[in-house]
Protein backbone atom coordinates (compact mmCIF):
# COMPACT_ATOMS: atom_id res chain seq x y z
CA UNK A 1 0.00 0.00 0.00
CA UNK A 2 1.30 3.40 -0.98
CA UNK A 3 1.85 5.69 2.04
CA UNK A 4 -0.59 8.65 1.98
CA UNK A 5 1.05 12.08 1.52
CA UNK A 6 1.44 14.34 4.53
CA UNK A 7 -1.45 16.82 4.30
CA UNK A 8 -2.50 19.98 6.09
CA UNK A 9 -6.23 19.85 6.71
CA UNK A 10 -7.96 23.22 7.12
CA UNK A 11 -11.44 23.38 8.68
CA UNK A 12 -12.98 26.87 8.61
CA UNK A 13 -16.52 27.96 7.81
CA UNK A 14 -15.38 31.11 6.04
CA UNK A 15 -14.93 30.62 2.28
CA UNK A 16 -12.36 33.40 1.94
CA UNK A 17 -10.26 32.23 4.87
CA UNK A 18 -10.30 28.70 3.52
CA UNK A 19 -9.36 29.70 -0.01
CA UNK A 20 -6.57 32.03 1.13
CA UNK A 21 -5.05 29.35 3.38
CA UNK A 22 -5.20 26.85 0.57
CA UNK A 23 -3.30 29.26 -1.66
CA UNK A 24 -0.71 30.08 0.98
CA UNK A 25 -0.02 26.46 1.91
CA UNK A 26 0.09 25.48 -1.75
CA UNK A 27 2.59 28.28 -2.43
CA UNK A 28 5.05 26.66 -0.03
CA UNK A 29 4.46 23.24 -1.53
CA UNK A 30 2.26 21.72 1.15
CA UNK A 31 -0.60 19.35 0.36
CA UNK A 32 -3.89 20.91 1.47
CA UNK A 33 -7.41 19.69 2.05
CA UNK A 34 -10.10 22.13 3.15
CA UNK A 35 -13.48 21.58 4.79
CA UNK A 36 -16.24 24.07 5.54
CA UNK A 37 -17.45 22.30 8.67
CA UNK A 38 -16.32 19.89 11.34
CA UNK A 39 -18.91 17.32 10.36
CA UNK A 40 -17.86 17.47 6.71
CA UNK A 41 -14.30 16.80 7.80
CA UNK A 42 -15.22 14.00 10.21
CA UNK A 43 -17.23 12.13 7.61
CA UNK A 44 -14.21 11.81 5.34
CA UNK A 45 -11.49 11.61 7.99
CA UNK A 46 -9.01 8.79 7.66
CA UNK A 47 -6.90 8.22 10.79
CA UNK A 48 -4.11 6.79 8.63
CA UNK A 49 -3.73 10.15 6.88
CA UNK A 50 -0.56 11.81 8.19
CA UNK A 51 -0.47 15.58 8.57
CA UNK A 52 -1.96 18.17 10.86
CA UNK A 53 -5.23 20.01 11.39
CA UNK A 54 -5.77 23.77 11.27
CA UNK A 55 -9.10 24.39 13.01
CA UNK A 56 -11.18 27.49 13.51
CA UNK A 57 -12.47 27.50 17.08
CA UNK A 58 -15.75 29.18 16.26
CA UNK A 59 -17.78 27.40 13.63
CA UNK A 60 -21.43 26.63 13.09
CA UNK A 61 -22.49 23.17 14.18
CA UNK A 62 -19.60 21.36 15.84
CA UNK A 63 -17.09 23.94 17.11
CA UNK A 64 -13.35 23.46 16.79
CA UNK A 65 -13.11 22.48 20.45
CA UNK A 66 -15.88 19.92 20.09
CA UNK A 67 -14.23 18.48 17.01
CA UNK A 68 -11.03 18.03 18.96
CA UNK A 69 -12.93 16.21 21.66
CA UNK A 70 -14.39 13.87 19.04
CA UNK A 71 -10.91 13.19 17.71
CA UNK A 72 -9.62 12.60 21.22
CA UNK A 73 -12.40 10.06 21.77
CA UNK A 74 -11.44 8.29 18.57
CA UNK A 75 -7.86 8.20 19.82
CA UNK A 76 -6.70 10.20 16.82
CA UNK A 77 -3.13 11.38 17.10
CA UNK A 78 -3.21 14.13 14.48
CA UNK A 79 -1.86 17.41 15.95
CA UNK A 80 -4.37 20.28 16.03
CA UNK A 81 -3.51 23.96 15.58
CA UNK A 82 -6.36 26.22 16.62
CA UNK A 83 -6.90 29.56 14.98
CA UNK A 84 -9.41 32.00 16.35
CA UNK A 85 -10.73 35.42 15.62
CA UNK A 86 -11.33 36.25 19.25
CA UNK A 87 -8.69 34.33 21.11
CA UNK A 88 -8.82 34.81 24.81
CA UNK A 89 -6.51 33.29 27.38
CA UNK A 90 -9.05 30.95 29.02
CA UNK A 91 -9.98 29.52 25.64
CA UNK A 92 -6.33 28.99 24.71
CA UNK A 93 -5.69 27.30 28.04
CA UNK A 94 -8.70 25.06 27.57
CA UNK A 95 -7.60 24.09 24.08
CA UNK A 96 -4.08 23.26 25.23
CA UNK A 97 -5.43 21.24 28.13
CA UNK A 98 -7.43 19.21 25.67
CA UNK A 99 -4.27 18.39 23.83
CA UNK A 100 -4.17 21.09 21.18
CA UNK A 101 -0.76 21.34 19.61
CA UNK A 102 -0.84 25.11 19.26
CA UNK A 103 -3.03 28.17 19.25
CA UNK A 104 -2.90 31.11 16.88
CA UNK A 105 -4.90 34.30 16.68
CA UNK A 106 -6.32 35.63 13.43
CA UNK A 107 -5.06 37.45 11.48
CA UNK A 108 -1.57 35.93 11.67
CA UNK A 109 1.77 36.20 9.93
CA UNK A 110 2.15 33.46 7.39
CA UNK A 111 5.54 32.48 8.80
CA UNK A 112 4.02 32.00 12.26
CA UNK A 113 1.48 29.61 10.86
CA UNK A 114 3.95 27.82 8.59
CA UNK A 115 6.43 27.33 11.43
CA UNK A 116 3.72 25.88 13.60
CA UNK A 117 2.56 23.65 10.78
CA UNK A 118 6.11 22.39 10.25
CA UNK A 119 6.47 21.63 13.95
CA UNK A 120 3.09 19.91 13.98
CA UNK A 121 4.09 17.78 10.99
CA UNK A 122 7.32 16.76 12.74
CA UNK A 123 5.29 15.83 15.80
CA UNK A 124 2.89 13.82 13.67
CA UNK A 125 5.78 11.93 12.08
CA UNK A 126 7.23 11.14 15.48
CA UNK A 127 3.84 10.06 16.74
CA UNK A 128 3.36 7.79 13.79
CA UNK A 129 6.84 6.23 14.10
CA UNK A 130 6.12 5.53 17.76
CA UNK A 131 2.76 4.12 16.91
CA UNK A 132 4.36 1.91 14.29
CA UNK A 133 6.96 0.71 16.78
CA UNK A 134 4.30 -0.12 19.32
CA UNK A 135 2.37 -2.00 16.69
CA UNK A 136 5.52 -3.94 15.82
CA UNK A 137 6.18 -4.81 19.44
CA UNK A 138 2.59 -5.98 19.83
CA UNK A 139 2.86 -8.12 16.71
CA UNK A 140 6.10 -9.66 17.95
CA UNK A 141 4.57 -10.30 21.36
CA UNK A 142 1.70 -11.99 19.61
CA UNK A 143 4.10 -14.41 17.95
CA UNK A 144 5.33 -15.80 21.29
CA UNK A 145 4.05 -19.15 22.57
CA UNK A 146 2.36 -19.17 26.01
CA UNK A 147 5.48 -20.74 27.50
CA UNK A 148 7.71 -18.07 25.88
CA UNK A 149 5.45 -15.36 27.33
CA UNK A 150 5.91 -16.84 30.79
CA UNK A 151 9.67 -16.82 30.29
CA UNK A 152 9.53 -13.22 29.01
CA UNK A 153 7.65 -12.08 32.11
CA UNK A 154 10.18 -13.74 34.42
CA UNK A 155 13.07 -12.34 32.36
CA UNK A 156 11.84 -8.79 32.62
CA UNK A 157 11.58 -9.26 36.38
CA UNK A 158 15.27 -10.24 36.42
CA UNK A 159 14.67 -13.85 37.54
CA UNK A 160 17.86 -15.94 37.17
CA UNK A 161 17.66 -19.04 34.90
CA UNK A 162 18.11 -21.46 37.73
CA UNK A 163 15.13 -20.13 39.69
CA UNK A 164 13.07 -19.77 36.52
CA UNK A 165 13.70 -23.48 35.80
CA UNK A 166 12.48 -24.34 39.28
CA UNK A 167 9.42 -22.01 38.93
CA UNK A 168 8.32 -23.57 35.69
CA UNK A 169 9.47 -27.15 36.40
CA UNK A 170 11.78 -27.16 33.40
CA UNK A 171 15.43 -27.88 32.93
CA UNK A 172 17.86 -24.97 32.88
CA UNK A 173 18.82 -25.97 29.34
CA UNK A 174 15.19 -25.67 28.16
CA UNK A 175 14.94 -22.24 29.80
CA UNK A 176 18.02 -21.14 27.90
CA UNK A 177 16.46 -22.23 24.62
CA UNK A 178 13.21 -20.33 25.43
CA UNK A 179 15.19 -17.23 26.35
CA UNK A 180 17.02 -17.30 23.07
CA UNK A 181 13.73 -17.72 21.16
CA UNK A 182 12.17 -14.75 23.03
CA UNK A 183 15.11 -12.49 22.23
CA UNK A 184 15.03 -13.52 18.62
CA UNK A 185 11.27 -13.15 18.13
CA UNK A 186 11.21 -9.78 19.88
CA UNK A 187 14.19 -8.51 17.87
CA UNK A 188 15.87 -7.57 21.14
CA UNK A 189 19.65 -7.35 21.30
CA UNK A 190 19.81 -7.04 25.07
CA UNK A 191 17.72 -7.67 28.13
CA UNK A 192 17.57 -3.89 28.69
CA UNK A 193 16.04 -3.36 25.25
CA UNK A 194 13.53 -6.10 25.88
CA UNK A 195 12.48 -4.48 29.14
CA UNK A 196 12.07 -1.12 27.40
CA UNK A 197 9.87 -2.66 24.70
CA UNK A 198 7.51 -4.21 27.20
CA UNK A 199 7.33 -0.92 29.11
CA UNK A 200 6.47 1.01 25.97
CA UNK A 201 3.30 -0.91 25.30
CA UNK A 202 2.04 -0.95 28.90
CA UNK B 1 -63.56 58.72 74.43
CA UNK B 2 -61.37 57.68 71.56
CA UNK B 3 -63.67 54.83 70.65
CA UNK B 4 -66.60 57.22 70.56
CA UNK B 5 -64.70 59.50 68.19
CA UNK B 6 -64.21 56.77 65.65
CA UNK B 7 -67.73 55.39 65.75
CA UNK B 8 -69.22 58.85 65.40
CA UNK B 9 -66.86 60.08 62.74
CA UNK B 10 -69.37 59.88 59.92
CA UNK B 11 -71.98 61.56 61.99
CA UNK B 12 -69.60 64.25 63.21
CA UNK B 13 -68.82 65.46 59.74
CA UNK B 14 -72.47 66.19 59.13
CA UNK B 15 -73.21 67.94 62.39
CA UNK B 16 -71.99 71.02 64.12
CA UNK B 17 -71.51 69.09 67.33
CA UNK B 18 -68.22 68.55 69.06
CA UNK B 19 -66.30 71.36 67.37
CA UNK B 20 -63.24 70.63 69.51
CA UNK B 21 -63.17 67.07 68.16
CA UNK B 22 -63.38 68.37 64.62
CA UNK B 23 -60.59 70.79 65.42
CA UNK B 24 -58.45 67.91 66.75
CA UNK B 25 -59.08 65.96 63.57
CA UNK B 26 -58.24 69.01 61.52
CA UNK B 27 -54.98 69.64 63.34
CA UNK B 28 -53.82 66.06 63.64
CA UNK B 29 -54.04 65.46 59.88
CA UNK B 30 -50.68 64.86 58.25
CA UNK B 31 -51.93 66.39 55.02
CA UNK B 32 -52.52 70.10 54.70
CA UNK B 33 -56.20 71.08 54.85
CA UNK B 34 -57.33 74.49 53.64
CA UNK B 35 -60.85 75.85 53.44
CA UNK B 36 -61.60 78.67 51.02
CA UNK B 37 -64.71 80.57 50.04
CA UNK B 38 -66.14 81.19 46.58
CA UNK B 39 -63.70 84.05 45.98
CA UNK B 40 -60.72 81.92 46.86
CA UNK B 41 -60.18 83.61 50.19
CA UNK B 42 -58.60 81.37 52.81
CA UNK B 43 -61.05 80.83 55.66
CA UNK B 44 -59.08 78.35 57.69
CA UNK B 45 -56.05 76.10 57.47
CA UNK B 46 -54.63 73.39 59.68
CA UNK B 47 -51.21 73.03 61.33
CA UNK B 48 -49.87 70.85 58.53
CA UNK B 49 -50.75 73.58 56.05
CA UNK B 50 -48.89 76.15 58.14
CA UNK B 51 -45.88 73.85 58.35
CA UNK B 52 -45.95 72.90 54.69
CA UNK B 53 -46.30 76.40 53.27
CA UNK B 54 -44.42 78.32 55.97
CA UNK B 55 -47.22 80.80 56.75
CA UNK B 56 -48.76 81.28 60.17
CA UNK B 57 -52.56 80.86 60.32
CA UNK B 58 -53.09 84.52 61.19
CA UNK B 59 -50.94 85.59 58.29
CA UNK B 60 -52.66 83.36 55.73
CA UNK B 61 -56.25 83.80 56.79
CA UNK B 62 -58.15 86.26 54.59
CA UNK B 63 -55.50 86.04 51.84
CA UNK B 64 -56.29 84.59 48.45
CA UNK B 65 -55.40 80.96 47.91
CA UNK B 66 -53.26 82.00 44.92
CA UNK B 67 -50.65 82.82 47.56
CA UNK B 68 -50.03 79.07 47.83
CA UNK B 69 -49.34 78.39 44.17
CA UNK B 70 -47.11 79.55 41.33
CA UNK B 71 -48.62 82.29 39.15
CA UNK B 72 -49.61 80.11 36.17
CA UNK B 73 -51.47 77.69 38.42
CA UNK B 74 -53.17 80.56 40.20
CA UNK B 75 -54.74 81.71 36.94
CA UNK B 76 -55.90 78.20 36.21
CA UNK B 77 -57.31 77.84 39.70
CA UNK B 78 -59.27 81.05 39.28
CA UNK B 79 -60.75 79.78 36.04
CA UNK B 80 -61.80 76.51 37.65
CA UNK B 81 -63.44 78.37 40.48
CA UNK B 82 -65.30 80.77 38.17
CA UNK B 83 -66.44 77.94 35.94
CA UNK B 84 -67.83 76.04 38.89
CA UNK B 85 -69.64 79.07 40.21
CA UNK B 86 -71.38 79.70 36.88
CA UNK B 87 -72.00 76.13 35.72
CA UNK B 88 -72.04 74.30 39.06
CA UNK B 89 -70.53 71.35 37.22
CA UNK B 90 -67.67 69.95 39.28
CA UNK B 91 -64.42 69.28 37.42
CA UNK B 92 -61.94 69.02 40.19
CA UNK B 93 -64.24 68.30 43.11
CA UNK B 94 -64.20 64.64 44.12
CA UNK B 95 -61.18 63.77 42.04
CA UNK B 96 -57.54 64.17 42.93
CA UNK B 97 -54.86 65.63 40.75
CA UNK B 98 -51.17 66.43 41.00
CA UNK B 99 -50.33 70.15 41.06
CA UNK B 100 -47.44 72.38 41.96
CA UNK B 101 -47.62 74.33 45.24
CA UNK B 102 -45.51 77.26 46.39
CA UNK B 103 -44.05 77.92 49.82
CA UNK B 104 -43.69 81.33 51.45
CA UNK B 105 -40.04 81.41 50.41
CA UNK B 106 -41.13 81.04 46.79
CA UNK B 107 -39.90 77.45 46.36
CA UNK B 108 -42.31 75.03 44.71
CA UNK B 109 -43.10 71.39 45.44
CA UNK B 110 -45.45 68.75 44.04
CA UNK B 111 -48.68 67.95 45.86
CA UNK B 112 -51.65 65.70 45.36
CA UNK B 113 -54.72 67.93 45.64
CA UNK B 114 -58.24 66.74 46.35
CA UNK B 115 -61.10 69.16 46.68
CA UNK B 116 -64.42 68.78 48.44
CA UNK B 117 -67.44 71.03 48.73
CA UNK B 118 -68.56 72.13 52.17
CA UNK B 119 -72.08 70.73 52.36
CA UNK B 120 -75.00 73.19 52.12
CA UNK B 121 -72.72 76.21 51.98
CA UNK B 122 -73.96 79.10 49.86
CA UNK B 123 -72.05 80.82 48.43
CA UNK B 124 -70.07 77.58 48.34
CA UNK B 125 -66.99 76.95 50.36
CA UNK B 126 -64.39 74.40 49.45
CA UNK B 127 -62.04 72.20 51.40
CA UNK B 128 -58.73 71.24 49.87
CA UNK B 129 -56.51 68.37 50.99
CA UNK B 130 -52.90 68.68 49.95
CA UNK B 131 -50.58 65.68 50.20
CA UNK B 132 -46.88 66.49 49.87
CA UNK B 133 -45.38 64.42 47.03
CA UNK B 134 -41.78 65.61 47.43
CA UNK B 135 -40.52 62.42 49.09
CA UNK B 136 -42.37 60.17 46.68
CA UNK B 137 -40.99 62.08 43.72
CA UNK B 138 -37.49 61.72 45.14
CA UNK B 139 -37.95 57.98 45.48
CA UNK B 140 -39.29 57.77 41.96
CA UNK B 141 -36.37 59.81 40.70
CA UNK B 142 -33.92 57.57 42.59
CA UNK B 143 -35.42 54.44 41.15
CA UNK B 144 -35.34 55.94 37.66
CA UNK B 145 -31.68 56.78 38.14
CA UNK B 146 -31.01 53.25 39.41
CA UNK B 147 -32.75 51.83 36.37
CA UNK B 148 -30.65 54.07 34.21
CA UNK B 149 -27.48 52.77 35.83
CA UNK B 150 -28.62 49.19 35.45
CA UNK B 151 -29.34 49.83 31.80
CA UNK B 152 -25.86 51.28 31.49
CA UNK B 153 -24.40 48.12 33.01
CA UNK B 154 -26.58 46.10 30.70
CA UNK B 155 -25.28 48.05 27.77
CA UNK B 156 -21.67 47.32 28.68
CA UNK B 157 -22.38 43.64 29.34
CA UNK B 158 -24.15 43.29 26.03
CA UNK B 159 -21.35 45.22 24.36
CA UNK B 160 -18.86 42.70 25.67
CA UNK B 161 -20.86 39.87 24.19
CA UNK B 162 -21.24 41.75 20.96
CA UNK B 163 -17.53 42.51 20.85
CA UNK B 164 -16.66 38.82 20.62
CA UNK B 165 -19.05 38.40 17.71
CA UNK B 166 -17.79 41.51 15.97
CA UNK B 167 -14.15 40.54 16.49
CA UNK B 168 -14.79 37.22 14.82
CA UNK B 169 -16.82 38.75 12.03
CA UNK B 170 -14.10 41.29 11.23
CA UNK B 171 -11.17 38.96 11.71
CA UNK B 172 -12.37 36.61 8.99
CA UNK B 173 -11.91 39.06 6.10
CA UNK B 174 -8.78 40.55 7.70
CA UNK B 175 -7.32 37.12 8.11
CA UNK B 176 -8.13 36.24 4.50
CA UNK B 177 -6.55 39.50 3.30
CA UNK B 178 -3.34 38.90 5.24
CA UNK B 179 -3.12 35.34 4.05
CA UNK B 180 -3.83 36.16 0.40
CA UNK B 181 -1.24 38.96 0.44
CA UNK B 182 1.40 36.75 1.99
CA UNK B 183 0.64 33.95 -0.45
CA UNK B 184 1.03 36.42 -3.34
CA UNK B 185 4.36 37.54 -1.96
CA UNK B 186 5.58 33.97 -1.82
CA UNK B 187 4.27 33.16 -5.29
CA UNK B 188 6.03 36.21 -6.73
CA UNK B 189 9.28 34.92 -5.24
CA UNK B 190 8.97 31.64 -7.16
CA UNK B 191 11.06 31.13 -10.33
CA UNK B 192 8.04 31.19 -12.66
CA UNK B 193 5.18 32.99 -10.89
CA UNK B 194 1.65 31.99 -11.89
CA UNK B 195 0.46 35.50 -12.77
CA UNK B 196 -3.26 34.71 -13.34
CA UNK B 197 -3.41 32.99 -9.94
CA UNK B 198 -1.71 35.95 -8.27
CA UNK B 199 -4.10 38.32 -10.01
CA UNK B 200 -7.08 36.30 -8.75
CA UNK B 201 -5.71 36.40 -5.23
CA UNK B 202 -5.30 40.18 -5.40
CA UNK B 203 -8.92 40.54 -6.52
CA UNK B 204 -9.86 38.50 -3.47
CA UNK B 205 -7.88 40.89 -1.28
CA UNK B 206 -9.96 43.76 -2.61
CA UNK B 207 -13.20 41.87 -2.12
CA UNK B 208 -12.34 40.97 1.45
CA UNK B 209 -11.28 44.53 2.29
CA UNK B 210 -14.66 45.73 1.03
CA UNK B 211 -16.38 43.05 3.06
CA UNK B 212 -14.61 44.29 6.22
CA UNK B 213 -15.54 47.86 5.37
CA UNK B 214 -19.16 46.86 4.96
CA UNK B 215 -19.22 45.24 8.39
CA UNK B 216 -17.75 48.38 9.94
CA UNK B 217 -20.17 50.62 8.09
CA UNK B 218 -23.13 48.68 9.45
CA UNK B 219 -21.71 48.60 12.94
CA UNK B 220 -20.91 52.28 12.99
CA UNK B 221 -24.58 53.00 12.69
CA UNK B 222 -25.23 50.97 15.80
CA UNK B 223 -22.32 52.15 17.87
CA UNK B 224 -22.26 55.67 16.47
CA UNK B 225 -25.31 57.02 18.28
CA UNK B 226 -24.18 55.60 21.58
CA UNK B 227 -24.08 59.11 23.03
CA UNK B 228 -27.55 60.15 21.98
CA UNK B 229 -30.33 58.76 24.06
CA UNK B 230 -33.87 58.75 22.71
CA UNK B 231 -34.55 59.33 19.07
CA UNK B 232 -37.70 59.09 16.99
CA UNK B 233 -37.38 55.77 15.26
CA UNK B 234 -39.09 53.41 12.94
CA UNK B 235 -39.20 50.12 14.79
CA UNK B 236 -38.92 48.16 11.56
CA UNK B 237 -35.56 49.68 10.70
CA UNK B 238 -34.35 48.96 14.23
CA UNK B 239 -35.30 45.32 13.75
CA UNK B 240 -33.77 45.09 10.28
CA UNK B 241 -30.39 46.23 11.54
CA UNK B 242 -30.25 43.24 13.85
CA UNK B 243 -29.20 40.93 11.06
CA UNK B 244 -25.72 42.47 11.16
CA UNK B 245 -25.35 41.81 14.86
CA UNK B 246 -26.94 38.40 14.90
CA UNK B 247 -25.44 37.07 11.67
CA UNK B 248 -22.56 35.16 13.24
CA UNK B 249 -24.69 33.71 15.99
CA UNK B 250 -27.36 32.62 13.54
CA UNK B 251 -24.80 30.77 11.46
CA UNK B 252 -23.29 29.26 14.53
CA UNK B 253 -26.65 27.91 15.63
CA UNK B 254 -27.52 26.96 12.09
CA UNK B 255 -30.71 29.01 12.37
CA UNK B 256 -32.47 31.33 9.95
CA UNK B 257 -34.16 34.61 10.75
CA UNK B 258 -37.46 35.49 9.12
CA UNK B 259 -38.84 39.01 9.20
CA UNK B 260 -42.58 39.64 9.52
CA UNK B 261 -42.64 43.41 9.62
CA UNK B 262 -45.91 45.26 9.67
CA UNK B 263 -45.80 48.20 7.24
CA UNK B 264 -46.72 51.75 8.30
CA UNK B 265 -45.99 51.20 11.95
CA UNK B 266 -46.29 54.24 14.22
CA UNK B 267 -42.96 55.76 15.22
CA UNK B 268 -41.49 55.25 18.68
CA UNK B 269 -39.14 57.33 20.80
CA UNK B 270 -36.39 54.94 21.81
CA UNK B 271 -32.73 54.44 22.48
CA UNK B 272 -32.00 52.29 19.44
CA UNK B 273 -28.96 50.58 20.92
CA UNK B 274 -30.80 49.60 24.07
CA UNK B 275 -33.80 48.28 22.20
CA UNK B 276 -31.53 46.35 19.88
CA UNK B 277 -29.81 44.86 22.88
CA UNK B 278 -33.14 43.64 24.17
CA UNK B 279 -34.00 42.13 20.81
CA UNK B 280 -30.55 40.61 20.38
CA UNK B 281 -30.92 39.02 23.77
CA UNK B 282 -34.30 37.57 22.79
CA UNK B 283 -32.80 36.29 19.53
CA UNK B 284 -29.92 34.64 21.35
CA UNK B 285 -32.36 32.93 23.71
CA UNK B 286 -34.37 31.74 20.74
CA UNK B 287 -31.27 30.36 19.05
CA UNK B 288 -30.27 28.54 22.20
CA UNK B 289 -33.79 27.16 22.51
CA UNK B 290 -33.32 25.61 19.07
CA UNK B 291 -30.20 23.71 20.08
CA UNK B 292 -31.15 20.10 20.33
CA UNK B 293 -34.33 20.63 18.35
CA UNK B 294 -33.85 19.28 14.86
CA UNK B 295 -36.85 20.20 12.74
CA UNK B 296 -37.74 23.87 12.39
CA UNK B 297 -34.69 26.06 12.76
CA UNK B 298 -36.45 29.23 11.76
CA UNK B 299 -36.81 32.18 14.09
CA UNK B 300 -39.44 34.77 13.27
CA UNK B 301 -39.03 38.37 14.29
CA UNK B 302 -42.04 40.55 13.60
CA UNK B 303 -43.60 43.90 14.36
CA UNK B 304 -47.23 44.89 14.73
CA UNK B 305 -49.49 47.49 16.25
CA UNK B 306 -51.29 46.18 19.34
CA UNK B 307 -53.32 49.31 20.05
CA UNK B 308 -53.61 52.87 18.80
CA UNK B 309 -50.82 53.90 21.06
CA UNK B 310 -48.73 50.76 21.33
CA UNK B 311 -46.52 48.76 18.99
CA UNK B 312 -44.87 45.42 19.53
CA UNK B 313 -41.82 43.46 18.38
CA UNK B 314 -41.99 39.72 18.89
CA UNK B 315 -39.43 36.94 18.57
CA UNK B 316 -40.83 33.47 17.99
CA UNK B 317 -39.06 30.13 17.86
CA UNK B 318 -40.12 26.52 17.58
CA UNK B 319 -37.65 25.38 20.19
CA UNK B 320 -38.23 23.59 23.48
CA UNK B 321 -40.43 26.34 24.88
CA UNK B 322 -40.49 27.62 28.43
CA UNK B 323 -41.43 25.35 31.32
CA UNK B 324 -44.06 26.74 33.70
CA UNK B 325 -41.72 26.90 36.68
CA UNK B 326 -39.16 28.73 34.56
CA UNK B 327 -41.72 31.14 33.11
CA UNK B 328 -42.58 32.48 36.55
CA UNK B 329 -38.96 33.28 37.38
CA UNK B 330 -37.18 33.94 34.11
CA UNK B 331 -37.33 37.72 34.42
CA UNK B 332 -35.72 37.63 37.86
CA UNK B 333 -32.11 38.78 37.99
CA UNK B 334 -29.57 35.95 38.28
CA UNK B 335 -32.12 33.29 37.39
CA UNK B 336 -30.78 31.16 34.57
CA UNK B 337 -31.29 27.77 32.98
CA UNK B 338 -28.08 27.98 31.01
CA UNK B 339 -24.83 26.40 32.12
CA UNK B 340 -22.81 29.52 31.50
CA UNK B 341 -25.57 32.12 31.75
CA UNK B 342 -25.39 35.20 33.94
CA UNK B 343 -29.11 35.27 34.54
CA UNK B 344 -29.11 38.93 33.68
CA UNK B 345 -30.23 38.96 30.05
CA UNK B 346 -33.99 39.03 30.55
CA UNK B 347 -33.79 41.03 33.78
CA UNK B 348 -31.80 43.74 32.07
CA UNK B 349 -34.07 43.62 29.05
CA UNK B 350 -37.06 44.12 31.29
CA UNK B 351 -35.37 47.13 32.86
CA UNK B 352 -34.73 48.62 29.45
CA UNK B 353 -38.35 47.98 28.49
CA UNK B 354 -39.54 49.75 31.64
CA UNK B 355 -37.22 52.68 31.04
CA UNK B 356 -39.04 53.08 27.71
CA UNK B 357 -42.42 52.86 29.45
CA UNK B 358 -42.87 49.59 27.64
CA UNK B 359 -43.31 45.99 28.67
CA UNK B 360 -41.42 42.79 28.04
CA UNK B 361 -43.41 39.61 28.13
CA UNK B 362 -43.76 36.03 27.07
CA UNK B 363 -46.61 33.94 25.75
CA UNK B 364 -46.52 30.27 24.95
CA UNK B 365 -47.12 29.65 21.29
CA UNK B 366 -49.89 27.50 19.88
CA UNK B 367 -47.70 24.93 18.13
CA UNK B 368 -44.67 24.77 20.41
CA UNK B 369 -41.72 26.92 21.26
CA UNK B 370 -42.06 30.35 22.69
CA UNK B 371 -42.76 33.91 21.78
CA UNK B 372 -41.29 36.89 23.58
CA UNK B 373 -42.52 40.39 22.93
CA UNK B 374 -41.43 43.92 23.63
CA UNK B 375 -44.25 46.48 23.64
CA UNK B 376 -43.46 50.13 23.32
CA UNK B 377 -45.68 53.20 23.50
CA UNK B 378 -45.86 55.12 20.27
CA UNK B 379 -44.22 58.50 19.90
CA UNK B 380 -47.56 60.26 20.44
CA UNK B 381 -48.16 58.57 23.75
CA UNK B 382 -44.60 58.80 24.98
CA UNK B 383 -43.11 62.00 23.58
CA UNK B 384 -39.47 62.67 24.38
CA UNK B 385 -38.90 64.99 27.35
Amino acid sequence: MKAPVETVIVVDDDDAVRASLRLLLKSVGLEVQTYASASEFLSSYNAQQPGCLVLDVRMPGLSGMELQEQLNLQGAIIPVIFVTGHGDVPMAVEAMQHGAFDFLQKPFRDQELLDRIQRALVRDRENRVQLLQKDQIRTRLGSLTPREREVLQLMTRGRPNKLMAADLGLSQRTIEIHRARVMEKMHASSLAQLVRMTLEIC
Amino acid sequence: MRKKDCSNLAQMTHTSHAPEELQALFDAAVDAIIIIDHRGTIRSLNRSAERLFGYGAAEAMGQNISLFMPADQATLHDEHLQRYLTTRVPHVIGTGRDVLAQRKDGSTFPVRLSVGLVADSEPPRFVGFLHDLTRRREIEEDSRRAEGRLAQVARYAALGEMAAGIAHELNQPLSAIATYAQACDRMLGAPAPDMPEISDALKQVTAQALRAGEIIRKLRHLVGNRETERSDSDLNSVVEELITLAGTDLRQHNATLDFALSPALAAVSIDRVQVQQVLLNLLRNAMEALDGASADREIVIGTRAVADDEVEVYVRDRGHGVAADVASRMFDPFFTTKLSGTGLGLAISKTIARAHRGTLGHRSHASSGSEFFLRLPTLEKNPPQ
